[in-house]
């Protein structure tokens, strides 16, 4: 990719319109996926992205080049993702739920068969705030206790709530594995 | 429990295969932000001239900058004063002097130049120093008298010299004719070390003034570089004015610099600002609609009121809302971020049946009419007025509730504000009120057996223009950045009756509807 990372920060920070779409170009399409990943549908993905890019273009001044551009506007995507979701009221009934490991074995775990549009699918076909916490400890890499901070949950909570979504996606990832191996006659709807 | 190796395995699987994950958003949602981002530039300038604490707060920088500007007009003034005395102070004594040493005048334009190179560069300021050095030693060599002389000569040849660097040499020369006058070098050191880097040849023939010797060839090195001390005879008030207009003149350029370096910046947002003033939209739609009429009477017409006997049923009748349809066009504008306004033209066809208590029965023609029918019948001028006539002689009234459809079709003027939630996101929601202008054009009251009345705007029975009140409630979905759809759910009550006021009849027409359509904006 053959763009300037600095420039394209200074162009943002003197309001020029070529650099800021130069970084909608650049990073449009991770973003999208971010936010794809956090919401339910595609038009709240869109909503989230275009309020996330008005708040990097309006905040642009507080971006510190000690780390990496990516790693900032990730962050304000998670973020503006995690306010639409308040707003959206997902977040607000999130309880400590009783999981019991369903046994299924996870010994070869491999995502490789899998295409991205339908791992995608999986996690937002979760409960919202499952879908939330996994991809938040799962993806983006934050702790538990940090996780219980920025939802206003207990730490609890988000374990319990985590490993429910890593057992709704085991058991959705077998089924799938399942219908591959064609050992299953009629796809259950 | 779960192995933890597993558990990173799962995690870093899942990270592997979504962290670097992209999809290609939609364009509209570019366009959705360069609008925000154009309506938050075009916002800030309303709020300059909205608020007053800004414009007390530029008066004030205004008054400020008028006052500072002043004394520092003055300032320069007075710093530029001395400036004109000293040169014309030089110019007269070269006058004096004459060209009597004309072979000094190269060597010290050599210096000179020198020294200027000096001023801007400490490279060349090292340069310069080596120059003065190597000069040095010949200097020296002449005696006391003869560097007398020369710093003499040099001063009447130097003229210009002397006018740039006045500071500095009046003083040096000061120190060479007088010996006391060793303080006043290194006065004039530290004010001249302020302006540049330039100044170290000052310093640097300076430092040695301990003793007279030194202080002589000082002095000696100054007369060498041929930017002799000129003004003998200035005194040292003068002088320090002099000094003082120095960090002036810096300053001016600085100014200037930075004016040139904001302006492209200016240049490049004002293009962006003009480019989307206001946003106008353009809607087709159709409504499907529940409308009644609500017809009351005031008091029964004539054939009722003669069967007396059951009066108070007949004149008892209610309007029900029947299936009906609007097809509406729409016109609006955006007058900002939540704001909209919009008109239209609409044509509505308003069906609805009326439920009589009874009805009268034409003894001699077997035609039936209830009570709005007869009310109706007896207002029209013709041709159902023979009709009204007919009941007033010899009619039966029966006690059967006869129901008749009542249908209207009016021309709709609306004018409504709007404002919308969430605007420029691919869903919002917009509250709607105002006015609306129905224009009647026709009604048609038809009875099962067939019978129709047919009231027109020229019968002078329905009102031309009756107002109603309108308010609702719109879901918008956008298509692209052009295109739109809406669901719009209304309620319409009119404020007038659809009467005339001096007819027996009374007429609040009142509709709930829900229209689909889509919407162009530009």
């Amino acid at each position: 990719m053959t763009f300037n990372e600095k420039e394209l920060v200074t162009g943002c920070k003197q309001r020029n319109r070529i650099a800021q779409k130069q970084l909608y170009d650049v990073f449009g399409g991770k973003l999208f996926a971010i936010c794809l990943r956090y919401t339910k549908n595609r038009a709240d993905a869109e909503d989230v992205l275009q309020d996330a890019f008005i708040k990097i273009y309006e905040n642009i001044d507080s971006f510190r080049a000690d780390s990496p551009l990516e790693y900032w506007l990730r962050s304000v995507v998670v973020n503006t993702a995690l306010n639409h979701l308040r707003q959206q009221k997902y977040l607000k009934e999130l309880d400590d739920i009783d999981v019991h490991h369903n046994g299924l074995s996870d010994r070869e775990f491999t995502l490789g068969n899998f295409q991205m549009q339908q791992l995608m699918e999986m996690i937002r076909e979760l409960p919202p705030g499952c879908q939330t916490i996994f991809n938040l400890y799962a993806i983006e890499g934050y702790q538990h206790n940090e996780i219980a901070q920025m939802l206003g949950i207990s730490e609890g909570t988000s374990k319990s709530q985590y490993s429910r979504a890593r057992t709704l996606l085991q058991q959705k990832l077998n089924k799938e594995k399942r219908f591959d191996d064609g050992s299953v006659q009629h796809k259950q709807f | 429990m779960m192995d933890p190796s597993n558990i990173n395995n799962f995690e870093d699987q899942w990270r592997k295969a979504l962290q670097e994950a992209s999809e290609t958003p939609p364009p509209s949602v570019w366009e959705s932000i360069e609008a925000r981002l154009d309506g938050e530039q075009s916002k800030v300038v309303p709020l300059w001239w909205q608020s007053p604490k800004i414009w007390y707060a530029a008066a004030s920088m205004a008054a400020l900058l008028v006052v500072g500007g002043g004394l520092w007009m003055s300032d320069i003034k007075t710093n530029e004063k001395p400036q004109v005395a000293v040169s014309t102070e030089s110019v007269r004594k070269s006058e004096s002097k004459g060209s009597q040493m004309a072979e000094q005048v190269p060597s010290a334009n050599e210096s000179l130049n020198t020294e200027k190179l000096a001023a801007n560069d400490q490279k060349t300021s090292s340069e310069a120093k080596t120059l003065i050095e190597s000069k040095t030693p010949s200097v020296k060599s002449k005696g006391y008298q003869s560097i007398e002389q020369q710093i003499e000569i040099a001063a009447s040849n130097n003229v210009n010299a002397a006018v740039k660097h006045e500071n500095a040499f009046t003083k040096a020369k000061n120190s060479s004719q007088d010996q006391p006058g060793i303080a006043a070098v290194e006065g004039a050191q530290k004010p001249v070390a302020k302006s540049g880097s330039g100044n170290e040849i000052i310093s640097t023939t300076a430092t040695p003034v301990e003793s007279v010797q030194p202080v002589e060839i000082a002095t000696a090195k100054v007369a060498g570089n041929g930017n002799a001390a000129a003004l003998a005879d200035e005194n040292q008030s003068i002088s320090a004015q002099l000094l003082a207009s120095l960090p002036y003149s810096d300053l001016d350029v600085y100014v200037q610099n930075r004016h040139i370096f904001f302006r492209p910046q200016i240049q490049i947002e004002e293009p962006v600002k003009e480019k989307k003033p206001k946003e106008y939209y353009a809607g087709l739609g159709v409504m499907p609609a529940s409308f009644n009429p609500d017809v009351q009477l005031k008091e029964a017409p004539m054939a009722f009121s003669a069967q007396s006997v059951s009066q108070k049923r007949a004149t008892t009748g209610s309007s029900q809302a029947r299936a009906s349809y609007a097809v509406q066009t729409q016109g609006g504008v955006r007058i900002s971020k939540h704001w909209s306004v919009e008109t239209g033209i609409s044509y509505l066809r308003g069906n609805s049946a009326y439920e009589g208590g009874g009805y009268v029965l034409n003894a001699y023609s077997n035609l039936s009419s209830n009570v709005l029918e007869n009310a109706l019948a007896g207002l029209a001028s013709s041709p159902s007025a023979d009709k009204a006539a007919g009941f007033n002689n010899g009619a039966l009234y029966i006690d059967v509730a006869k129901k008749v459809s009542n249908n209207y079709q009016y021309l709709q003027l609306p004018v409504q504000a709007g404002f919308t939630l969430n605007p420029d996101k691919k869903f919002s929601y917009s509250v709607l009120g105002g006015m609306m202008a129905n224009f009647f054009l026709v009604n048609e009251l038809e009875s099962a057996s067939g019978e129709i009345i047919r009231t027109t705007a020229s019968d002078d029975i329905y009102r031309g223009m009756n107002w109603a009140a309108t308010t609702g409630l719109r879901l918008n979905y956008k298509l692209s950045s052009n295109w739109g759809a809406n669901l719009t759910g209304s309620y319409q009550r009119a404020v007038s009756s659809g009467f005339k006021s001096n007819q027996s009849l009374d007429s609040h027409p009142y509709l709930y509807g829900v229209s689909w359509s889509v919407r162009y904006s530009f």
